[in-house]
């Protein structure tokens, strides 16, 4: 499946809304087949109005798009033969069960009589819902539901799939299953992955490349990280546990870096070689007797990086974390 | 017509099966259509079937008179409550899993069309066993009755294609009473109580001009086995029908520039 046809190619994409800003304005990107790529950005910064673009939902004011090797605007019977979608919201009939949303879905893309039930089936183990299949969708928890919905989407084997925020608001495990799942399409049966996001965490964990979008323009385009690479170097800030060292804290850090803003009572600085310096740093505050209430290397992030390519922190970066997600750019060393 | 291939059908099928189960499941959906069109059977073929003996009412049978209107009338009614759930579709975003699911999108509005069509026969059959049951009379032979459902079916299809249209504009429930209202107000400015030739007044002109008059002559001239002005009635409902379908499509067109 993984044939040179199966990659996205935009180029000078807008779509204007009557009596609204630009929500997508002059984008350009590609996409390789079998990639997985992260379109990330804030709430309102053009995602969705992307990739309702993409799956021919909406036709562009201007620019082009290839999908599949075919035109968006031009070819759109054919290129939805070609691709799959699992939009923001599950859409779902709460009457229907997931055996027979199967049945609907194979129908309406016109899949072989014969083959309906064999694909609905073997979907529906995939994803896990063989024991709830004949229970009604409405009483489905959101996290049955997006996996349901992500079977739907590939019913006729699609070679693009369109994920557009597939795990707001499930919980970790939901989550990491879904991740599994992406990976594995990319992986083993090579199907292009164009996934929008706003949680850092989940473009860095599972993109290939990743796009961030900010006011329907992209601000910056790479692998998670050669982005954040590009940024700089990691910080380091620590807290001494006396607060009347700080002046001398603050005499030790700037040998090694330039300073950058902290938390409050604490102390940053950029390194200005890297995280080798980090041995140096500790031995400094050990010779001059300072104690320390904690040190922490932060190395840069996606959310670093929105800040340097837009000025502002990622809406979602806030969200993430109030759902408990892990850091793991975040490394503390010592306390 | 390269497209009218099996993935069509089974797509067009795929979706009047869903509507038709949602349809039989939700009984909620399904009576509000039934309620109305039984209800002025009753009202009127029993409650005022003395309207018959007023001068100049020479139809057979006031029953076969007032079941002519309510077939047609529940025909209609069937089709504009298809644009209700059409509305209802979009809005919880059915909608948009059948547009991008369907290479053709042509295959929605026909499916919805043939999920019409089969809950007809259902209100039909309720229909005409309650006039039989009420003591119509049907001196119209197999060929004329068939030629009678066939009027009311084309009056469905007019009426689906019209609350399609603007279900697919507005892709909202709140535009329901722009569905329904019309299609009340047409329907009621025919003959509806009396023949034509017993109107006065401002209704007379009005009715003269309604297309639903024919449709109505039409069915009563077929039931009574004397038929008469069938050109005029399928011409009528062929013409309503290629207008309405037109306007289906565009309204389509527009969900799909939508989004």
């Amino acid at each position: 499946m993984n044939d040179e046809k199966n990659g996205i190619e935009v180029e000078g994409l807008v779509r204007e809304f009557k009596n609204g800003p630009r929500a997508v304005d002059g984008i350009d990107l590609t996409v390789e087949p079998g990639e997985i790529y992260g379109f990330l950005g804030p709430n309102g910064a053009g995602k969705s109005t992307t990739v309702h673009m993409l799956t021919t939902l909406l036709p562009p004011t201007s620019g082009s798009a290839r999908v599949a090797g075919l035109d968006v605007d031009k070819d759109g019977a054919a290129v939805r033969k070609l691709i799959g979608a699992a939009l923001q919201e599950a859409a779902l009939d709460p009457h229907l069960t997931a055996r027979e949303h199967m049945k609907l879905q194979t129908s309406l893309h016109g899949l072989p009589k014969e083959e309906r039930i064999r694909r609905g089936d073997e979907l529906i183990e995939r994803v896990g819902l063989s024991e709830a299949a004949d229970r009604r969708v409405g009483g489905y928890s959101g996290g049955m539901k997006r996996r349901l919905d992500l079977a739907l989407a590939l019913v006729h084997r699609p070679r693009v799939l369109f994920l557009d925020e597939p795990t707001t608001g499930l919980d970790p495990q939901s989550r990491a299953s879904l991740w599994a799942e992406v990976t594995r399409l990319s992986a083993d049966d090579g199907v292009t992955v164009f996934l929008t996001t706003q949680y850092l965490e989940e473009a860095d964990q599972l993109a290939n490349r990743v796009g961030i979008i900010d006011a329907g323009r992209i601000a910056a385009e790479g692998t998670p990280a050669a982005l954040k690479s590009e940024i700089g170097r990691p910080s380091v800030e620590v807290v001494p546990r006396d607060p009347a060292d700080r002046a001398a804290s603050k005499a030790i850090l700037d040998r090694f870096g330039i300073p950058v803003p902290a938390a409050r009572e604490a102390l940053g600085i950029r390194l200005n070689e890297g995280i080798d310096e980090l041995v140096g740093i500790v031995r400094a505050f050990d010779s001059e007797k300072i104690e320390l209430a904690s040190l922490v290397l932060n190395e840069p992030t996606l959310d670093d990086v929105f800040l340097a390519k837009t000025g502002r922190h990622l809406e979602g970066a806030g969200e993430a974390d109030s759902a408990e997600l892990p850091l793991p750019e975040s490394d503390p060393v010592a306390s | 017509m390269s497209f009218l291939n099996r993935a069509y059908f089974a797509s067009a099928w795929a979706v009047a099966w869903r509507y038709l189960h949602n349809l039989y499941t939700k009984p909620a959906v399904f009576v509000p259509g039934l309620i109305f069109p039984l209800f002025f059977l009753a009202a009127f073929a029993g409650g005022l079937s003395s309207v018959g003996d007023v001068p100049g009412f020479d139809y057979y049978d006031f029953t076969a008179f007032q079941f002519c209107f309510v077939l047609i009338q529940a025909s209609a009614l069937a089709g504009v409550f298809v644009g209700f759930s059409i509305a209802g579709d979009f809005e919880m975003g059915m909608g948009r899993r059948m547009m991008l699911a369907t290479s053709n999108r042509s295959a929605i509005v026909i499916g919805y069309a043939i999920g019409a069509a089969l809950r007809l026969i259902v209100v039909w059959v309720i229909i005409t066993g309650v006039s039989l049951l009420a003591g119509m009379g049907v001196r119209g032979d197999g060929f004329d009755i068939a030629g009678m459902y066939m009027l009311g079916l084309l009056a469905n299809l007019a009426a689906l294609f019209f609350s399609a249209g603007i279900a697919l504009r507005f892709r909202s429930l709140q535009a329901g009473p722009l569905m329904q209202m019309p299609v009340f107000i047409i329907l009621f400015l025919a003959p509806v109580y009396v023949p034509q030739e017993l109107l006065t007044g401002w209704i007379e002109p009005v009715a003269s001009v309604n297309p639903v008059t024919a449709l109505l002559d039409g069915a009563r001239s077929l039931i009574a086995g004397e038929p008469s002005g069938l050109l005029l009635a399928y011409g009528v409902a062929i013409g309503l029908i290629a207008v309405m379908a037109v306007w289906a499509m565009r309204g389509l067109r527009k969900a799909e520039v939508a989004g």
